[in-house]
């Protein structure tokens, strides 16, 4: 059961590096086996000083949870298995590259329901998480939708 | 953005995001744990094509160029599904393009609606 006295929930802090061999998975797992997004050399063979990253790459934060992605939601009551990923959005305020050190702040910013189309209630809530830099630049925020379908 | 295919999707494309990501959700490779859900197979993680869409994005405007992402998930994906990732450029107004994408099943779905927004190279 969601609770709505989660939101304002504080969900910690972690930091957690941008490292080679994560990059190279995460680039093949999205079926590009082009290691500009990986190698430094291929990288700045192509013109960039720095090695990119996906709009996604703060994904990688999952790692470093002692109970992997499923930690929040497992945190926050819900059922995981009547659980959706809704949406997710990111706002990308400087570059992420490969060597950054990031550290999350995370918190719940939101819990709303709605009867379901299937019956039910379903509950949704939102996740805010900014990723601070090395450099202390706030470099991304990301926001969180999770649905909780009804029983 | 040229649109790009990826699959037929495999379980063993699933896993690797899941090594890749963190994400290992039983739900997205444990059959078992999929069908006490009451689904007829385990199936994808909404940020792996969501991931493949943000990488092809990246490609199209300059990884560093990307100033915002944005992901509505509209459907399921499930093995064997091939996925049409597809993008343009609704308006451009000092320098920032607004960009509107999807990820669509071989069946006509709409699995993903997406917004960006980056900045135009000169």
């Amino acid at each position: 059961m969601i609770e709505d006295t989660i939101v304002g929930r504080d969900l910690g802090t972690i930091t957690f590096p941008i490292d080679r061999s994560k990059l190279m998975e995460l680039s093949r797992s999205f079926f590009d086996t082009d290691p500009t997004w990986h190698d430094p050399e291929a990288a700045a063979a192509q013109g960039f000083a720095e090695v990119p990253t996906p709009p996604t790459v703060t994904t990688l934060v999952d790692h470093w949870r002692a109970g992997g992605a499923l930690e929040t939601a497992a945190s926050i009551g819900a059922d995981l298995n009547r659980l959706l990923h809704g949406e997710a959005s990111w706002e990308l305020l400087v570059p992420v590259h490969l060597g950054d050190v990031l550290t999350t702040r995370g918190s719940i910013t939101d819990v709303t329901r709605r009867e379901g189309k299937r019956g039910g209630t379903m509950t949704m809530v939102t996740i805010q998480t900014e990723f601070v830099n090395q450099r202390g630049e706030l470099a991304a925020r990301r926001t969180d939708v999770l649905i909780e379908t009804g029983a | 953005m040229q649109s790009d295919t990826i699959g037929p999707l495999s379980r063993t494309d699933f896993v690797r995001y899941a090594g890749a990501g963190g994400d290992f959700n039983p739900i997205h490779h444990d059959e078992l744990m999929a069908a006490g859900a009451g689904l007829p197979s385990v199936f994808g993680m909404g940020m792996l094509h969501a991931g493949v869409l943000g990488s092809r994005l990246a490609r199209w405007v300059g990884p560093d160029n990307v100033r915002a992402f944005s992901v509505r998930f509209t459907g399921q994906v499930w093995p064997g599904d091939e996925l049409t990732l597809t993008g343009v450029v609704d308006a451009v107004s000092d320098g920032v393009a607004q960009i509107s994408m999807k990820v669509t099943r071989q069946t006509g779905d709409v699995v993903l609606t997406a917004k960006a927004t980056a900045v135009v190279m000169a």
